[in-house]
C-alpha cells in the first residue's frame, strides 16, 4: 500500500521530504536554546536505532534484543580512537565510519552462528549477547573498565559543538531511514519479508535466508554503531552502564513495534513519538513513574495493536464493526 | 589446589545450584506448557525476597516462614496478569514473542515498582543464624545457604510430586502434551494454564527467597536472575521438571567452582557464555524429556 501510495507521487513525496530536511539541517542555527537542540539529536539518535533495528527485527521477524551492544560497541570505538590517535573531535564523521563497521563487523561474526537459532531462542542469544559484551567491557582495563572513560571536549563554544554533533546524527539517520525506504521496495526487503512469513517456503522459493538475514543483521548493527560514536562525544563521558544499558535495548524493540515493524515509516513515527513522551514524562514525574508507564505501553501495544499503530488507527473501524 | 578447596566449593555449588534449580523449575513450566516465555518470573521472585525482608526487618518473621503470606499473595496476583494479561496475547500468531514482550512490560513495571517501595540499595536477610556454620570435620556449611538448599529441594520435590500424582498435576502434563485432547477429556485449559502460572510465579517467590540467602539484591537484580532462568532452562530442556533440576545443580557446581578460582564478574561472564554456547550447540536443551 505504502510502497504503491508514494511511487505514485514521488515530486510531492520528494519535496515533503527535502522540506523537512532542509528544516532541520538550519534547525539549530537559529539560536533555539541548546536544550531543544539537543532533544532533536535524542529523537534523531532513536530513530536511527529504531530504523536500523527495523531490517533484522520488522522485516525479517528476528527480535534482536540487544542492539544496544552495537550502540555501546560504536561508543567505545570511538572513544579509543580519539585517545589512541588524538583525533581531532571535527572528525567526528569519519570517526563514527570506523565505529559503525566495527560494530557491524562483530554484528557479522555474531550473526553468523547466532541467525540460525529462530523465535525466542535469537531473542534470549541476543539479550545474552548484550550483557556479555557489557561485562567484557567492565573487565577490560583498556576500556576504563568501571570507571568508564573521558573524552576530550571540543574547544568551542557548547552551541557549536551540539549544532555540528546534531547535523552529523542528522546525515546518520537520513542514511538509515533511507536504507529503510530502499529496503522496503527492494527485493531484499521482499526476501526479509518472506523469511518473516515462513522461513522454509522462502527457501524453497530459492531465498538464501541465511545469507540475506546476516547482511540484514550487520546493516541493522552498522547505523548503531555510528550513532553510538556520535552519541559518545555528545556525552564526552563514557560509561558501561550508559552506553550498554539494557532499557535501550528495549526501547528500541518498543518503538519499532510501537510504530510497526516492517514498514519504514513506522519506527520513525514510534521513535519520535516515544523519545517525545519519554522527554516530556523524564521532564515532570519520577524516573520510576516514567518506566513503570513504559512498562504499562509494552503491555497495551503487545494486546490492542499488536502490528503497530498505524495498522491499529487503520482498522481502528473494522475493528469495532467486530 | 588442595581437594577440600574443591569439595568445599562443590558443597556450596550444589547449594546455589538448588535454588537456580527451585528458580528455573516454574519458568520450565510455564514455558513447556503454555508456550509463555515468562520474563517476569525473576523480577516476581525478587518480590518474595523483598516480601521475606520487609516481614524480617518488622516482625523478626524468619524468611522461610514468610513464605506462608507471600506465597499465597504471589499465587493470587500470578492468576490476575493470567486471567487479564496473558489470556489477551495466547491467540496471536507468534505465542512465545508475544508472551516475552507482555512479559517484559510486566518485568519493567514490577521493577520499577521495588524501586519506588524498597529504594535501589542493595539489601541483605540478616537472620539470627546468618553467621553461624555447621562444621564437619575440614568442611563447614552455613546455615543459610543449608535452608535454602532444604527449601529448594522441597520445593522441588513439591512441583514434582504435584505433576505425577495429583489430578490436577496430570492435566497440566496432559494439557502439555496433547491440549486438545487433554480437552476432550475435559480438562479445563484455561482454568489448568491459570493454576500453573499460579504455582510457578508462587515458586519463584520461594525462589528468590532462596536467593537472597545467596546473594545481595536490589531491584535491578531480576536481570542477572533471568540469565540464569534461561541458562537453567535451556540446559535442562524446557517443561522438564527434573531435567530442570539437574540442570540448575550442574550450573550451581559450574559457578561454585569457577569462584573459588575466578574473580565473580569473570564468573558471570563464563556463565552467560556458556549459555550463548549451549544455545548454539543445542537450542532445545542438553537433556529433552516430558513433564
Amino acid at each position: 500500500m505504502n510502497m504503491v501510495k508514494t511511487q505514485t507521487k514521488p515530486p510531492l513525496f520528494a519535496l515533503i521530504a527535502s522540506l523537512l530536511l532542509l528544516g532541520l539541517a538550519i534547525f539549530p542555527w537559529l539560536g533555539l536554546p541548546v536544550y531543544f537542540v539537543s532533544l532533536l539529536f535524542i529523537v534523531f539518535l532513536y530513530v536511527t536505532l529504531a530504523s536500523s533495528w527495523n531490517l533484522i527485527g520488522g522485516f525479517a521477524g528476528y527480535l534482536s534484543f540487544g542492539h544496544v551492544a552495537f550502540f555501546g560497541i560504536g561508543a567505545y570505538v570511538t572513544a579509543l580512537m580519539m585517545k589512541g590517535l588524538n583525533l581531532s573531535p571535527f572528525w567526528t564523521i569519519l570517526s563514527s565510519l570506523p565505529a559503525g563497521g566495527m560494530a557491524a563487523l562483530i554484528a557479522f561474526i555474531v550473526g553468523y552462528p547466532c541467525l540460525r537459532l529462530r523465535g525466542p531462542y535469537f531473542a534470549v542469544i541476543t539479550f545474552c549477547f548484550a550483557f556479555v559484551v557489557e561485562l567484557a567491557v567492565k573487565n577490560l582495563d583498556i576500556l576504563g573498565g568501571p570507571e568508564g572513560l573521558w573524552l576530550k571536549s571540543m574547544d568551542l563554544p557548547i552551541h557549536v559543538i551540539r549544532a555540528i554533533l546534531f547535523e552529523v546524527m542528522l546525515v546518520i539517520m537520513v542514511l538509515a531511514i533511507a536504507l529503510g525506504i530502499w529496503t522496503s521496495r527492494s527485493k531484499f526487503g521482499a526476501g526479509l519479508r518472506a523469511i518473516k512469513e515462513d522461513e522454509e517456503v522462502a527457501q524453497t522459493m530459492a531465498i538464501n535466508s541465511p545469507k540475506l538475514k546476516l547482511q540484514a543483521f550487520a546493516l541493522s548493527a552498522f547505523f548503531p554503531g555510528m550513532a553510538g560514536g556520535v552519541y559518545a562525544y555528545h556525552l564526552t563521558y563514557i560509561h558501561p552502564d550508559i552506553v550498554f544499558d539494557v532499557m535501550i535495548s528495549i526501547l528500541i524493540v518498543l518503538m519499532a513495534l510501537f510504530g510497526g515493524g516492517g514498514t519504514w515509516l513506522g519506527p520513525i513515527i514510534g521513535a519520535v513519538v516515544l523519545t517525545l513522551v519519554n522527554e516530556g514524562l523524564s521532564t515532570f514525574v519520577k524516573a520510576e513513574f516514567a518506566r513503570i508507564i513504559y512498562g504499562c505501553l509494552f503491555i497495551g501495544v503487545i494486546i490492542f495493536m499488536p502490528n503497530g499503530i498505524m495498522e491499529f488507527l487503520k482498522r481502528g473501524r473494522e475493528r469495532k464493526r467486530v | 589446589m588442595n581437594a577440600v578447596l574443591v569439595l568445599q566449593s562443590l558443597i556450596s555449588g550444589i547449594m546455589m545450584g538448588s535454588v537456580y534449580a527451585l528458580l528455573g523449575v516454574g519458568f520450565s513450566l510455564t514455558w513447556g506448557v503454555m508456550k509463555v516465555i515468562h520474563i517476569s518470573h525473576a523480577a516476581f521472585g525478587l518480590i518474595g525476597a523483598f516480601l521475606a525482608y520487609t516481614l524480617l526487618q518488622w516482625w523478626g518473621l524468619d524468611p522461610i516462614l514468610s513464605l506462608v503470606i507471600s506465597v499465597p499473595l504471589l499465587f493470587v496476583a500470578a492468576c490476575l496478569v493470567y486471567r487479564f494479561l496473558i489470556t489477551r496475547i495466547t491467540q496471536a500468531k507468534e505465542v512465545i514473542v508475544a508472551s516475552m514482550i507482555l512479559t517484559f512490560g510486566i518485568a519493567i513495571i514490577l521493577e520499577n515498582l521495588m524501586l519506588l517501595i524498597w529504594s535501589p540499595d542493595p539489601r541483605l536477610l540478616t537472620t539470627a543464624y546468618t553467621s553461624k556454620v555447621f562444621i564437619l570435620g575440614p568442611l563447614y556449611f552455613q546455615y543459610p545457604r543449608l535452608a535454602g538448599f532444604l527449601m529448594s529441594a522441597v520445593g522441588v520435590l513439591v512441583i514434582h510430586f504435584f505433576l505425577k500424582k495429583t489430578l490436577t498435576g496430570k492435566a497440566v502434563r496432559a494439557a502439555w502434551q496433547q491440549s486438545d485432547a487433554a480437552q476432550l477429556y475435559g480438562v479445563n485449559l484455561k482454568r489448568i494454564s491459570m493454576v500453573t502460572f499460579g504455582l510457578a510465579v508462587a515458586s519463584a517467590g520461594a525462589g528468590g527467597v532462596g536467593m537472597a540467602f545467596l546473594y545481595s539484591f536490589d531491584p535491578h537484580a531480576h536481570n542477572l536472575w533471568l540469565i540464569y532462568l534461561f541458562l537453567v532452562v535451556i540446559v535442562g530442556g524446557v517443561g522438564n521438571v527434573i531435567g530442570t533440576a539437574l540442570a540448575g545443580l550442574i550450573i550451581g557446581v559450574i559457578t561454585g567452582l569457577s569462584l573459588a578460582f575466578l574473580p565473580y564478574q569473570w564468573v558471570n561472564l563464563l556463565t552467560f557464555g556458556l549459555l550463548m554456547i549451549i544455545l548454539l550447540i543445542r537450542p532445545h536443551g542438553l537433556f529433552r524429556g516430558e513433564v
